[in-house]
């Protein structure tokens, strides 16, 4: 059924150029995550502030963030902005994308994380003659940040794989990217996006267990 | 004794698969049905009526085909980088779905003789200030991944050594984004350029001159290995410009002069 003869050799040779893009693919998930975590931490603050203009800022963001595709929000990095006349390159637009659809995960880790720690950890830090702000600085956060840690290792794996999703603003850097130049210029799909889902996955395994090796490490009692 | 048997078994095997090999001309005859790779969003070549029926070009070259093999057509709709999965995969016999025949892609799939030829033209944002190919140097353009244009574009820029390259993977989108601004000028084939600014569909460009790139001959593709199917495009093709079909199919969807698909000075 399959006619095809996988030619190994012709696809290897662009191995070197395949991981300079695994490279970029690296740097947009990591920088996306980064972003990720800041607007998460600050939009879990939000939602605890008691105010109702940042409270339901917060929930708008988490709930588009979270039931609309990943796809559709780079899109509209990038081309809805466009309509407003706000262009943002490929990199941007894909790293903004990713970026936004990080924070609304993020902040609901954070939130069941929350929920984990009994609220009399934040009295009793009241009760030593904390600020409700010491508190959570101090007592909460660091809880909260341990309890949420292997969730959000699943979000930096889930954001390497979400950056192949860049092809569909131009991007041509990434691994996604260059495999799919790759494949227009030899024909070679298949040994081509083999090697691709390879070095997918040996990143995304590298993340995962070096995330096991440090929680083990950082957080025995 | 058990080694005879094994001998027989063989042998019946071996009879029986080379009686029943059949190519794949004669699977199409046999199964009634010819399913074409068609790419539905390059006008005039393929597209969708208001109906979302296919038309175009390459949908009505399909037909043809089908006509002449006594089967009836099935338009398959596969973006341009996903020809070659489609057909790798049994989901398509033949590509006819304006494929650039070049040296590279060849040692993947069979390519038959051209069908259609194209010229290519810029069209920029009439905000970038483009009036010519040269304007192109330092801007940023864009084309449709992996098309013959997208490659020659982005060997020019990287030539140029300045400005910058970006593919998208529709030809609406390079429209949708040359529009928008978001790039300032593409090549494309000028028949797909000048069917998007008649459109209307993009506001603020027009087609400002042709680019200096070889004639962009495509063909149609089947397996590599179907020599009796290849055979039969070909002649297929050499019997539709013979009859004068590729000049009326050229006058319905393009218009003017028809391009002739010979090169001058060598066979083929």
């Amino acid at each position: 059924m399959f006619h095809y003869t996988f030619h190994w050799n012709q696809a290897l040779k662009a191995l070197p150029q395949m991981l300079d893009g695994a490279l970029v693919t690296l740097q947009i998930a990591l920088l996306s995550m980064a972003i990720g975590l800041a607007v998460a931490i600050a939009l879990t603050l939000f939602r605890l502030s008691g105010s109702r203009i940042l409270g339901a800022l917060a929930t708008a963001w988490i709930e588009v963030a979270r039931n609309t595709p990943a796809l559709f929000q780079i899109y509209m990095a990038h081309f809805g902005l466009g309509n407003f006349g706000i262009h943002l390159s490929p990199f941007t637009s894909l790293l903004v994308g990713i970026a936004f659809n990080n924070a609304g995960y993020l902040a609901e880790n954070f939130r069941g994380a929350l929920k984990a720690i009994p609220d009399t950890q934040a009295r009793a830090g009241r009760s030593l003659g904390m600020t409700s702000l010491q508190a959570f600085r101090l007592i909460v956060m660091p809880q909260m940040l341990r309890v949420a840690f292997l969730p959000v290792t699943n979000q930096m794996v889930w954001a390497i794989l979400m950056t192949s999703l860049g092809v569909t603003v131009g991007m041509n850097t990434d691994l996604a990217g260059i495999t799919q130049e790759l494949n227009a210029r030899s024909f070679r799909t298949f040994e081509f996006f083999a090697i691709a889902a390879v070095i997918y996955y040996v990143i995304a395994k590298a993340v995962t267990l070096a995330a096991r090796a440090f929680a083990s490490r950082m957080f025995r009692y | 004794m058990r080694i005879s048997v094994l001998a027989f078994g063989l042998m019946a095997a071996t009879a029986l698969t080379g009686q029943a090999h059949a190519d794949k001309l004669d699977d199409i005859i046999a199964s009634g049905t010819l399913r074409c790779a068609v790419v539905l969003d390059f006008p005039p070549m393929g597209a969708r009526d208001e109906n979302n029926n296919p038309i175009g070009f390459d949908v009505d070259y399909c037909n043809d085909l089908a006509k002449a093999l006594g089967v009836t057509a099935e338009i398959v709709e596969t973006p341009f980088p996903e020809r070659i999965p489609a057909l790798m995969s049994g989901r398509v016999d033949v590509g006819v779905a304006s494929t650039s025949d070049t040296l590279e892609r060849a040692k993947t799939v069979g390519m038959t003789v051209p069908y259609f030829a194209f010229e290519m033209a810029v069209t920029a944002n009439d905000k970038s200030g483009i009036k010519s190919f040269e304007d192109m140097k330092g801007k940023v353009v864009g084309a449709t991944a992996g098309t013959f244009e997208a490659i020659a574009l982005e060997k020019s820029v990287k030539e140029w050594g300045v400005g910058e390259f970006r593919p998208y993977q529709t030809q609406a989108d390079v429209f949708l984004a040359l529009s928008q601004g978001q790039i300032d000028a593409t090549v494309s084939t000028s028949t797909v350029a000048q069917s998007n600014v008649k459109s209307g569909k993009f506001a603020g460009i027009s087609v400002v001159g042709k680019a200096p790139y070889d004639i962009d001959y495509v063909a149609l593709f089947t397996n590599r290995e179907e020599y009796g199917l290849i055979n039969y495009l070909n002649l297929f093709i050499n019997q539709q410009v013979r009859t004068g079909r590729y000049a009326e199919l050229y006058e319905k969807w393009v218009g003017g002069e028809v391009p002739s698909l010979t090169v001058n000075g060598v066979y083929r």
